[in-house]
């Protein structure tokens, strides 16, 4: 809304638009030409200059700017200074021409600030166009020194009697807040007092600014609304800002000790404001409420409801695409629009009809399906992809929530498949066909017969090697394997190569199952040997080879199908990160060597700006590469590198509080039989050095540890972080508890700050640090499974152990299951961490690798008992039976 | 009849208007602002602020048009003067003649602009402002310090100011219209 709201001049001088339309066949700007321009714009350097020519040219400079044509750094600054003569003109037409241009050029042309004057003589003038005008100019051209000078005018321009001169300053504001913040926050009285204007575009843009001066204060947000809610707000534009902000600030504080949700009756209230536009967005903000009640829901779903038989489009479309997104969380809210959507369905519109379809399909019921599939098959030829998609999630979850319905819905998805359409499209509905056939079993074999005729005729390879892999874990279970072969080994003859080369791995996935198809098996891979590209070969040969097609020594059952089927237990960023690492030499590739956790996407921090990061807040280190760092580090000390291979390091433990004379956190490395405490030190006083510092550990709550080296660290000047290490030898192989307490020793030097020299004489001192503990989560490394139904399978019940927890009260699910996860430490799989809101019960999924590299998988059945009480089921299977009582024991003291 | 007279001079002013323009140079507080100020309105102010970029004024004097463009005098809008000089009547270079660090500064600033080519035969003005200050240096020792002498391909004139007291603000104003007459 600003941005349009920017590019606005104060009098539309300029011929609309709309009179070209009558004209279809002429356009003005046909034919324009870069060069021909730029030697038109010599008439800006003529002494008599002709400002309606001069208009014209800048006209053509606007348009072919607006084109996209690049001007070199050299024409820019040409142009731009030859329209600073422009200023001698007092056609008013032609000045505002000049502005546009000058905002247009100011990026690409040097030495903008030479109008810097000249605007602010404009800024002072006395007429209101070039008030605004130059105060937009401007803004865009000045630089933090300037702005200092002009800061003044722009103060008094927000508080102008002329709304467009108030408005102009205010969304300058708005810009200049992102690059110098400190200058516009200390215009918050001005913006404040704008905010209360009588005129709607000022009391908009005011709230905006002020809102953005203050976002990052939670509660100064919370004031602004709660002033502002009681009714001072005219504007409708500013009414929606504010129900933005309202619902930012209930998101933020949650339900209220009565069980009244604050403002609540403020956005209840905009639902009957006069302006559409405010009932609308009240209406939303009430629906994208967390954890809406049905008693919340009801008045906006009416307000809504009234939309959709409105004779306006925009509304329709904005009434029904918020009922849909209602209608996954709260199918039973929408039901009562129904008959007013069904008669939507034959809308003009095709994005209204698409919504309103879609919303039926989740709030319909079983009866209703066969009528509406009707329906759809009709118009889907007419919508674009993206709606198609729409549909076709829509029809998934629909067949997953009535399952017996799978037949007629399948149908329709092979049906659609066949037709003509984008990747995205027909990646949706592969991968609907793909859960179909996974979640209902009667699905399945007509489900991989629509998708093996599909590949006979698929012009996307990747959609081609899916199907073909999953052809190859399915196909083989099912009653009559053999009929698939045919359309496998139909893609052998007739495909590129990649494809090629997956349908062999899937012709030996075939082979290796079904023993009866073994020997024709091996007919078909022994043709491939044959075939032009090599990867395709090589694959022939190698499940010739292990599935004993050649009369070789024929490898166990057990081995092959854990080629065939298991799944790669390492990250596949790392994997590849490995690879690049590795420089051919004469040690083989180790895969090994591949670390296994996965790295959790760094958060993004926001600091407060101009704040500048001290030294240990912000590791240099990127996120990526600081198991390989650590690793490397540790390495090549003497002392460490008999430890063996390292098996995790933890996540910086801060042991100092923020802002303090010495910043010190503490990384815990663990090995098999030893733990390696690297504490990184940061001297924050610029008049000492520290020198042999090093950290006393006191063991005496950490029985089982014993320390067995120490490295300190020989000079920690001002600034400039270092590492001191102690390392301890543990028991092998056991998850070893404790708490360990540090003091920081060292001998302090005088520092002179002017020349930078220290004295020669130091004192001892000490600092005391807080404790360490090291937890039962530090044995555990984050490792996550591409497909947790298949590891939990395939890891047995042999090792498992199920018992039962009360966790006591708890504020919701959400905490208890981060709660849990941060205590095993352990990754989740499947996005299962996640609970949805209002839930009342909750399964997570989990895994990881132990000490001793033991594969441990873990499912938590969370369930919410009485009054926020919350009990939990644990399954764990692990390789190890004493590890799966491990986990236990960890819950159980945890 | 003092209608006629207007009629007339209105006339006489449609056939002899002239115009010209003039850039006006120096280093900053030299009072380049000050004198556009002094001729422009008569006006004198001691409270100014730097120019940032270039002011455009016009004057009327007579039946002469002057389009001033008063430009900013510090380093960083130095290497723009060049472009604002192109093509004027006359360049109008404003020196501070009581600033006696300054001078060697400013001589070297002009000798550089004026051996631009695109500058070449256009008249220079060199003003020496600031005469009431005690201290002043006279206008032999300006030309000397200045080495306007070296000058030679231009027609170049000195004169000794002060916008404060306005001056020898009258030869300035004879000897720009003047040249605007020689040059149309």
């Amino acid at each position: 809304m600003i941005s349009v709201v920017v590019s606005e001049m104060a009098q539309p001088l300029v011929k609309k638009d709309d009179d070209r339309d009558d004209e279809m066949d002429y356009s003005p700007f046909m034919g324009i030409e870069k060069g021909a321009v730029l030697q038109e714009a010599r008439v800006f350097n003529d002494p008599q200059l002709d400002a309606r020519r001069c208009s014209q040219v800048i006209t053509k400079l606007l348009y072919l700017l607006n084109q996209g044509e690049a001007f070199t750094k050299v024409e820019a600054t040409e142009v731009f200074f030859s329209v600073t003569k422009l200023f001698q003109s007092k056609d008013i037409g032609l000045r505002r021409m000049v502005y546009l241009i000058i905002k247009e050029l100011s990026p690409s042309a040097d030495e903008v600030i030479i109008v810097t004057s000249s605007l602010m003589k404009d800024m002072n003038s006395r007429t209101d166009m070039y008030r605004a005008n130059a105060i937009r100019v401007l803004c865009r051209i000045t630089d933090g020194t300037l702005l200092t000078q002009i800061e003044r005018y722009l103060k008094q321009a927000i508080v102008d009697k002329n709304p467009v001169v108030a408005s102009a300053a205010l969304v300058s504001g708005i810009h200049l807040l992102q690059t110098n913040p400190e200058i516009v926050k200390r215009w918050s009285n001005e913006v404040q007092e704008a905010v209360q204007s009588r005129a709607a575009l000022v009391q908009f843009h005011a709230l905006a600014l002020l809102h953005q001066i203050r976002q990052n204060d939670r509660l100064a947000v919370s004031k602004l609304v709660t002033s502002l809610t009681k009714g001072s707000v005219r504007s409708p534009l500013a009414q929606c800002l504010l129900i933005r902000y309202t619902s930012q600030v209930i998101r933020e504080s949650g339900i209220s000790q009565t069980g009244d949700r604050p403002f609540y009756d403020y956005l209840e209230s905009c639902l009957r404001h006069k302006a559409e536009m405010v009932i609308f967005e009240a209406a939303r903000a009430i629906t994208e409420l967390n954890g809406v009640t049905t008693r919340e829901l009801t008045p906006a779903i009416t307000v809504l409801q009234l939309f959709l038989s409105s004779s306006k489009p925009v509304l329709r479309f904005a009434a029904v695409r918020t009922l849909n997104k209602v209608a996954m969380t709260h199918p039973m809210a929408v039901t009562n629009c129904n008959i007013d959507m069904e008669s939507l369905i034959s809308d003009q519109n095709r994005s209204i009809a698409t919504l309103a379809i879609t919303t039926l399909l989740k709030t319909g019921n079983e009866s209703s399906i066969d009528r509406l599939m009707k329906q759809i098959t009709n118009f889907m030829s007419d919508i674009a992809d993206e709606f198609k998609i729409v549909v076709v999630e829509a029809i998934r979850s629909l067949c997953l929530k009535f399952p017996l319905k799978y037949r007629s819905l399948m149908n329709f998805l092979s049906n659609i498949l066949r037709e003509e359409g984008g990747f995205e499209y027909k990646k949706a509905i592969v991968d609907s066909i793909v859960i179909l056939i996974r979640d209902i079993p009667d699905a399945k074999e007509g489900g991989l017969l629509h998708l093996c005729e599909f590949i006979e005729d698929c012009e996307f390879t990747y959609l081609s090697t899916q199907i073909l892999h999953f052809l190859g874990n399915e196909g083989p279970k099912t009653s009559d394997p053999s009929k698939y072969i045919r359309y496998i080994y139909n893609r052998v003859i007739l495909e590129n190569a990649t494809v090629r080369a997956s349908a062999v791995s899937t012709l030996a996935k075939f082979g290796a199952l079904v023993d009866s198809l073994k020997p024709r098996i091996f007919v078909l891979l022994k043709r491939c040997l044959f075939d032009s590209d090599d990867e395709v070969r090589d694959r022939a040969t190698l499940y010739l080879n292990t599935l004993g097609g050649d009369g070789a020594v024929v490898e166990t059952d057990e081995e092959v199908k854990e080629f065939l089927f298991g799944s790669l237990d390492v990250p596949l960023t790392n994997l590849e990160t490995s690879l690049k690492n590795y420089e051919p030499s004469e040690e083989p590739f180790d895969i090994y060597s591949v670390p296994k956790e996965v790295k959790s996407q760094p958060l993004a921090e926001k600091k407060a700006p101009g704040k500048k990061p001290t030294g240990l807040s912000a590791p240099p280190v990127a996120p990526t590469s600081t198991v390989d760092a650590y690793e490397r580090l540790l390495s090549s000390i003497p002392e460490f590198a008999t430890y063996g291979k390292l098996f995790k390091s933890s996540a910086p433990v801060e042991l100092t509080e923020a802002e303090t004379e010495y910043a010190v956190n503490v990384v815990k490395h663990i090995f098999d039989s030893h733990i390696v405490f690297q504490y990184n030190c940061a001297n924050t006083i610029p008049e000492q050095l520290l020198e042999n510092v090093s950290v006393i550990v006191d063991a005496s709550e950490a029985e089982e540890f014993s320390e067995v080296a120490s490295k300190p660290l020989k000079s920690l000047p001002y600034d400039t972080p270092g590492q001191t290490f102690v390392a301890f030898e543990r028991p092998e192989g056991v998850p070893a508890v404790g708490k360990f307490s540090n003091t920081l020793r060292f001998i302090v030097k005088e520092v002179d700050p002017s020349t930078g020299e220290a004295e020669d004489d130091g004192v001892e001192d000490e600092y005391q640090l807080e404790d360490l503990e090291v937890v039962s989560a530090d044995y555990m490394l984050k490792v996550g499974v591409s497909n947790f139904r298949n590891a939990w399978e395939s890891l047995g019940a042999d090792c498992e152990k199920i018992d039962e927890y009360g966790l006591g009260p708890m504020e919701g699910l959400t905490e208890a299951v981060n709660a849990v996860i941060s205590l095993l430490g352990m990754q989740p799989c499947e996005g299962t961490e996640v609970v949805p809101s209002n839930s009342r019960s909750h399964t997570c999924l989990l895994s990881g690798l132990y000490i001793g590299n033991v594969k441990v998988l873990v499912r938590l059945s969370f369930g919410v008992g009485g009054p926020k009480e919350v009990a939990m089921k644990l399954a764990v299977r692990s390789e190890d039976i004493s590890v799966s009582d491990a986990i236990h024991e960890i819950v159980a003291s945890g | 009849m003092g209608l006629w007279d207007a009629l007339l001079n209105w006339l006489r002013s449609l056939f002899f208007q002239q115009e010209m323009e003039l850039s006006l140079i120096g280093l900053q507080n030299a009072g380049k602002t000050s004198l556009v100020n002094v001729i422009a309105t008569g006006g004198y102010s001691e409270d100014m602020i730097p120019t940032v970029g270039f002011n455009m004024r016009k004057v009327t004097k007579g039946n002469v048009t002057i389009k001033l463009w008063d430009l900013g005098g510090q380093p960083r809008f130095r290497s723009m003067w060049e472009r604002y000089c192109r093509a004027v009547s006359a360049i109008v270079y404003v020196v501070d003649a009581a600033d006696h660090d300054n001078v060697s500064i400013s001589r070297s600033e002009i000798h550089d602009l004026l051996s631009k080519p695109s500058l070449s035969g256009i008249p220079l003005l060199v003003l020496g402002n600031k005469i009431d200050k005690p201290g002043a240096l006279s206008k032999q020792a300006l030309t000397d310090q200045m080495d306007l002498k070296s000058i030679t391909d231009r027609e170049v004139c000195c004169y000794m100011i002060s916008c404060k007291n306005s001056t020898n603000i009258d030869s300035v104003i004879d000897w720009l219209v003047k040249h605007s007459k020689s040059k149309s």
